[in-house]
């Protein structure tokens, strides 16, 4: 078993007399996709750059690939690449020049950057833009160059902060299916996103919430904790034609612990020993509309959110 | 993490990258080539601190031959041109109060008589104040005037002074040299700060760390391409207050040319303190032009430093242009060694190798 890709123990951020990071511990595997979560303002940023060396930890350490990110700050910056939150390449310069001007940064040789642009250029698809100038590409498409840009020293580490954030589904899928081919070629995936789909899409998942990582796990491993469907519990979902009045009427039988909605369904939790056919009475649904279900990660989230405040 | 501040790697790859955005940027460049040439061209034409063509209204009451005498003398004179006859003195008064006329003579009736039996003949001349500058060369010729009509023998002592260096002393002869310094201290800051601090702001600066480019090769790639773009504007300013106002360099221009690389070292570390202190672009144009306002008045620019208060000299001191001030009028206008310019050279460049060092190890300390 060779070292963790990621390794984090203890690390802590502090600005001031403000913690903005709490004692994070965690393990990313080579190959692997790991997805982070947390709202705004919950310590994820500070935590990529930490991990990327753009921050210095106050407290704790922390490895990529068994290198120390205190001591070997050189050997980790060839390790890893780094793709930020906003767009952050050049607007002014061309997809190849881009390229290469990150080809030049990490001293690869005139040969190897050719080599390496045309082989991202074709992984990214972005042959047709090639002499085009970054600003005038579209959302999807500056983000692929981006990525292109993270990977051109051949990482075996790659952090994504929140790279999908404002780009259309279908470039967020192509973009998805570009990370997947990654991590099969072995490289390890720390992903920030704010979208629930795409940290289904993650092997594990961490959930950070006032700098503390309060759950990390496989999504298997997160939806069976105990706090998200708590003991004496179970979890239906119920159809309806008016789903804000069904929360309404849903609200105010005893038996129901929380109630959310889904689109056009509800999702409850509600007392075990309450039957499907007696919901489906009070509601005043169809007794099919009312099934059993698993949490989602959502509803993981939401429930440990709601635990951890109510019980800071 | 700690990175070295020594650590040149990655110059070339900024180096590429910034000379395409200078390249990209057409309208910053046409303004860095056109900047000195408007400078030049309204310092040297536009501003003139030769006081001539004062307009002047006169009201003569006497009309006698002597009065005639001494409007022509007025007239005839580069100092002030008769533009309006006034009818009585309130219309004089007027004349001035009104801004139509900066100079008012009232020439009283017994003028002719007075001056033929041997006394003195009073000439009241009114100088619109409001301008010091236009005022004080205008009172005093409008004495000069008065002198030349009245003393026939000549005094005893003859002093013939002779103007040495400008001998037409063309205020450009004065401005321009100037201009090569102020010039190349406000295109070099504004360019350094801009470029640093709106990398910053666009996140790219973050990009950039990740990567194994070193804090000293970011730096000096960063400064190359506007320490050339300065250069190059120094040299079109010399060419021409050369050859377009034909002021010749009594002096050695390859000295000229090194010292002025030595000054592009302060002005462009000066541009990096105001970038590293600077959070958006705009904070950083306000900081260029808090340094710059005040090195303007402060270094003798304008105004000569030996005729302000102490503590404002001392202030001087501290600005690098004030000795490449002195170092450009010293080589153009005196031919001046750099022997005869030791202590201004030895000043700025500790001066300005001390804010450059100083600015490197900021910007490279906060990474």
């Amino acid at each position: 078993m060779s070292a963790p890709a990621i390794a984090a123990h203890g690390l802590s951020k502090t600005f001031g007399a403000r913690t903005v990071v709490r004692d994070v511990t965690l393990e990313v595997a080579s190959g692997e996709i790991f997805g982070f979560l947390g709202p705004n303002g919950s310590g994820k940023s500070t935590t990529i750059k930490m991990l990327c060396g753009l921050v210095e930890p106050t407290r704790g350490e922390a490895s990529i690939c068994d290198l120390d990110i205190r001591t070997h700050g050189d050997a980790v910056r060839r390790t890893i690449g780094y793709m930020s939150q906003s767009f952050s390449l050049y607007g002014d310069l061309t997809v190849a020049e881009n390229l290469e001007f990150y080809g030049r940064a990490y001293a690869l040789s005139r040969a190897k950057r050719r080599e390496r642009i045309d082989r991202l250029v074709a992984f990214s698809s972005l042959e047709p833009f090639r002499h085009q100038l970054a600003a005038t590409l579209s959302g999807g498409w500056k983000q692929r160059l981006a990525l292109a840009a993270a990977l051109l020293h051949e990482p075996r580490v790659l952090f994504l902060d929140e790279p999908t954030a404002g780009i259309d589904p279908v470039a967020r899928r192509d973009l998805w299916d570009l990370l997947f081919r990654l991590s099969e070629s072995g490289v390890a995936l720390f992903v920030t996103t704010h979208y629930m789909d795409e940290a289904e899409r993650c092997a594990r998942v961490g959930y950070i919430d006032g700098g503390e990582l309060i759950a990390i796990g496989s999504r298997a491993e997160l939806k069976a904790l105990p706090g998200v469907t708590p003991p004496g519990t179970t979890r239906f979902s119920v159809r309806g034609d008016d789903a804000v009045a069904l929360l309404a009427k849903a609200r105010g039988a005893a038996y129901v612990r929380d109630a959310t909605i889904f689109g056009d369904t509800l999702h409850l939790v509600v007392a075990a020993d309450v039957t499907p056919a007696q919901m489906a009475q009070d509601l005043g649904v169809a007794d099919g509309a009312v099934e059993p279900i698993e949490p989602g990660l959502e509803d993981v989230f939401v429930a440990l959110t709601r635990e951890r405040r109510k019980h800071p | 993490m700690k990175r070295s501040p020594f650590d040149l790697r990655g110059y070339g790859a900024v180096l590429y990258k910034e000379l395409r955005h200078v390249v990209r940027d057409r309208a910053t460049l046409i303004l860095a080539v056109m900047l000195p040439i408007i400078q030049v061209t309204l310092f040297g034409y536009a501003i003139n601190t030769k006081v001539e063509h004062v307009a002047a209204a006169v009201l003569n009451e006497d009309r006698g031959p002597e009065s005639i005498a001494f409007v022509d003398a007025l007239r005839a004179s580069r100092t002030f041109d008769v533009v309006a006859y006034a009818g009585s003195r309130d219309a004089l008064q007027r004349a001035i109060i009104a801004g139509r006329v900066q100079a008012a003579f009232d020439i009283p009736p017994t003028f002719t008589a007075d001056l033929r039996a041997g006394r003195i003949a009073p000439v009241q001349a009114l100088i619109d104040g409001s301008d010091a500058t236009v005022a004080q060369p205008a009172f005093a010729a409008a004495g000069a005037i008065g002198a030349s009509l009245r003393v026939r023998a000549p005094p005893p002592v003859d002093v013939r002074a002779r103007v040495l260096f400008n001998p037409g002393l063309r205020s450009a002869n004065f401005l321009v040299p100037g201009l090569i310094g102020l010039i190349m201290q406000l295109i070099t800051m504004f360019l350094t700060a801009l470029s640093i601090v709106g990398e910053r702001e666009r996140g790219t600066l973050d990009q950039i760390m990740v990567t194994p480019i070193g804090a000293l090769g970011l730096m000096l790639g960063k400064i190359t391409p506007y320490a050339i773009i300065g250069f190059v504007d120094m040299l079109l300013v010399l060419a021409a207050m050369r050859f377009i106002f034909a002021i010749p360099i009594a002096g050695s221009v390859p000295l000229l040319i090194v010292l002025s690389i030595g000054f592009l070292m302060a002005a462009l570390g000066l541009g990096l303190l105001v970038s590293s202190n600077a959070k958006t672009q705009l904070a950083a144009m306000l900081g260029v032009l808090a340094l710059t306002l005040p090195s303007i008045l402060l270094s003798g620019f304008f105004f000569e430093r030996s005729l302000m208060p102490p503590v404002m000299q001392w202030l001087g001191y501290l600005i690098p242009l004030t000795y490449f001030f002195e170092i450009l009028r010293g080589i153009i206008l005196r031919g001046a060694s750099a022997t005869d310019l030791i202590q201004p050279i030895v000043a700025m460049l500790a001066l300005g190798g001390g804010v450059l060092l100083a600015a490197s190890i900021r910007f490279t300390a906060r990474g």
